[in-house]
């Protein structure tokens, strides 16, 4: 069974009496332990695609499944607790919060869990250690650069052990040597820990990472 | 719990904003507070009075004295069960002269650190009508003997440590009650308690004197400050007022009668509703915190739009988002509380300490300010209603907050 199965999907904006389509009877079929990049241009609906894998938004009509769950036919609190197990997050602009140390960020989704904060805090050390940030824990976001951070984003979304990894333009917002080493861990997370990646992007060195490409274009999926 | 650091964290991130909203809401209890506790105690004053006591006093203003002859005309309404002369004296003991070992019995000089109620009062008559002094026989024989003798609460008495035969001297601010050859000396005759579950609102902090002793001491110059009017039935309290105004209606000093709790209460206020006055001014200031917190939190959570995004996006369901938010809220409104009460005690303090303003107060019978375990407590709660109330209508932002919007916020 596939872990990412999208089938016949429709996704319909609507906007006062304007309807835009998005998505028209998509489907794409992920396999477990597969790297998949999504390339498009700007509006072809490659984020939306990506937004409804990861359980946060839902199709118009078509079912998403991932992990063996619906995700289309989830109430919204049993999607943020589908999110919180299932799928790791990765975003263009790292989104981590100023506030907190690369550790606290990293610790954010485990407060979700039962763990204790010793537990939680081993988990969030390892995460780091993964990423290469181990000697950065209690720097925060405004003390590391655009690639720590995307490494730090990268251990956050690693850390509660997801099967699914979403990235929306992971490298958008690095330099050539940053999105290079990011997606190096992307490779080693995939290869070594087994995660299946989701990974929308422009940049055609980043795709080359991935085993499989797609093309959107016009909410239409092309391989 | 394990959420605290992290909202923690998000109060101290614009640590300006967070402590202008804390000291805002702080100002807003140290406000209800002070003026509660006001409230209360001048509430506990007018509890002292009695609905069948009515005090006739100057048309014009207390300023102004009666003549001595309303007395008996007064006793003559139907209703009136007794009469009593009662003058506020306004004495204090006489401070010490330079080069003087002690401040009493031989200065002129008003020592207004030492100022307590005092007043002049047909003692029999008086006495009569007040059950709430509770005077032991003997004393109370000892006092009418005694022209210079008079009669003390039980604080006052433990305030300045006398017993039954000390000799105190008072001297007053008012002209017409000042003798030439210096100020009154007084024999302490007798102590009364009075009987707080009976008499809720009773201040001790009195003394009592025969109205002759001013009266002969003065060369017989003075006249009644006011009628203190015992009725025989409290429902008639308005009655007879009239009654006993419409008798000098045409004299050159009429009258003005009212109910004992009425004079206390325009004694206390000197202007207006007090009660109006202050509960006005604690809402306006309340109802604009309120705004002023709602605006800051709502611009806090404005700013944190794309986290919200995040952390919902991170699993955190929509409850669990607003449940921070309205967290920070409280948390704001508990702090704010908290110094906003610890203000309000230590301005308390300070006023029953501070020599002229502890003077002031005692005069109006305000002996005692404490911030009362009740006023803190509704002060505390109207902290946590603030915070709450702020942070609704933002929490309820983050809670209806769709990821995917917030994740495009700017």
């Amino acid at each position: 069974m596939a872990m990412v199965d999208v089938r016949d999907v429709r996704k319909i904006y609507r906007r006062d009496a304007e309807e835009l389509t998005v998505l028209d009877g998509l489907s794409l079929q992920v396999q477990a332990g597969d790297f998949v990049a999504l390339m498009g241009p700007s509006g072809s609906g490659k984020t939306t695609l990506l937004n409804l894998i990861a359980g946060i938004d839902k199709p118009t009509s078509g079912t998403v499944v991932v992990n063996g769950t619906e995700v289309s036919r989830l109430s919204e609190t049993q999607l943020a607790a589908f999110r919180s197990h299932n799928v790791g997050f990765i975003f263009q602009f790292y989104n981590l919060i100023p506030v907190l140390s690369a550790t606290e960020n990293v610790e954010l989704p485990l407060l979700l869990t039962s763990l204790s904060k010793k537990e939680r805090r081993e988990r969030a050390a390892t995460a780091l250690k993964v990423v290469g940030l181990a000697d950065r824990a209690e720097h925060y976001p405004r003390q590391l650069s655009g690639g720590q951070e995307q490494r730090v984003a990268i251990a956050r979304a690693i850390v509660t052990d997801p099967k699914v990894l979403v990235a929306d333009e992971p490298t958008g917002d690095l330099d050539a040597k940053s999105a290079q080493e990011i997606l190096d861990l992307m490779e080693t997370l995939n290869r070594d820990f087994k995660k299946t990646i989701v990974m929308v992007t422009h940049d055609p060195r980043a795709a080359a990472k991935a085993h499989t490409k797609y093309h959107l274009d016009k909410g239409v999926l092309t391989s | 719990m394990k959420y605290l650091p992290y909202v923690l964290k998000h109060l101290r991130r614009n640590w300006i904003r967070t402590a202008s909203t804390v000291l805002a809401i702080a100002l807003c209890i140290f406000l209800f507070c002070t003026l509660q506790s006001v409230m209360a105690e001048v509430n506990a004053l007018l509890e002292g009075t009695s609905a069948n006591r009515l005090v006739t006093r100057h048309a014009v203003s207390l300023v102004f004295n009666l003549p001595l002859s309303y007395g008996a005309r007064i006793q003559s309404v139907h209703g009136v069960k007794r009469v009593a002369i009662n003058s506020w004296f306004g004495g204090s003991l006489p401070a010490k002269k330079e080069g003087q070992e002690s401040g009493e019995g031989d200065s002129s000089t008003t020592d207004w650190s030492n100022f307590f109620p005092n007043m002049a009062v047909e003692a029999e008559p008086f006495l009569a009508m007040y059950p709430e002094y509770q005077l032991p026989p003997d004393q109370y024989q000892a006092f009418l003997q005694d022209l210079r003798g008079c009669v003390i609460g039980r604080k006052l008495a433990d305030k300045y440590g006398w017993k039954l035969g000390d000799t105190f001297y008072l001297e007053s601010f008012i002209p017409p009650y000042r003798k030439p050859d210096g100020p009154f000396e007084f024999v302490v005759r007798g102590i009364f308690d009075t009987d707080p579950v009976k008499y809720p609102g009773t201040d001790t902090n009195i003394m009592l004197f025969h109205h002759k002793y001013l009266y002969e001491g003065t060369g017989r110059g003075v006249a009644a400050g006011s009628y203190w009017v015992e009725i025989e039935d409290p429902e008639q309290a308005g009655a007879v007022s009239k009654a006993i105004d419409a008798l000098f209606e045409n004299s050159d000093a009429q009258t003005h009668t009212e109910t004992e709790k009425a004079f206390a209460a325009s004694f206390v206020s000197m202007a207006g509703n007090l009660a109006l006055l202050l509960n006005g001014i604690g809402l306006a200031v309340t109802f604009t915190i309120l705004l002023v917190t709602a605006n800051t939190m709502s611009m806090a959570v404005r700013e944190r739009r794309t986290e919200i995004g995040v952390l919902k996006t991170l699993g955190f369901s929509s409850p669990q988002v607003m449940g921070l938010v309205v967290t920070e809220a409280l948390l704001l409104g508990v702090l704010g509380g908290a110094i906003g009460i610890g203000g309000s005690q230590g301005i308390m303090w300070m006023l029953t300490h501070a020599p002229g303003i502890k003077t002031a107060l005692a005069g109006i019978g305000l002996s005692e300010l404490n911030l009362r375990p009740l006023v803190a407590s509704l002060g505390f709660v109207v902290a946590l209603f603030l915070g709450l109330a702020a942070g609704f209508v933002p929490a309820l932002g983050a809670y209806r907050a769709r990821i995917t919007e917030a994740l495009r916020a700017v």
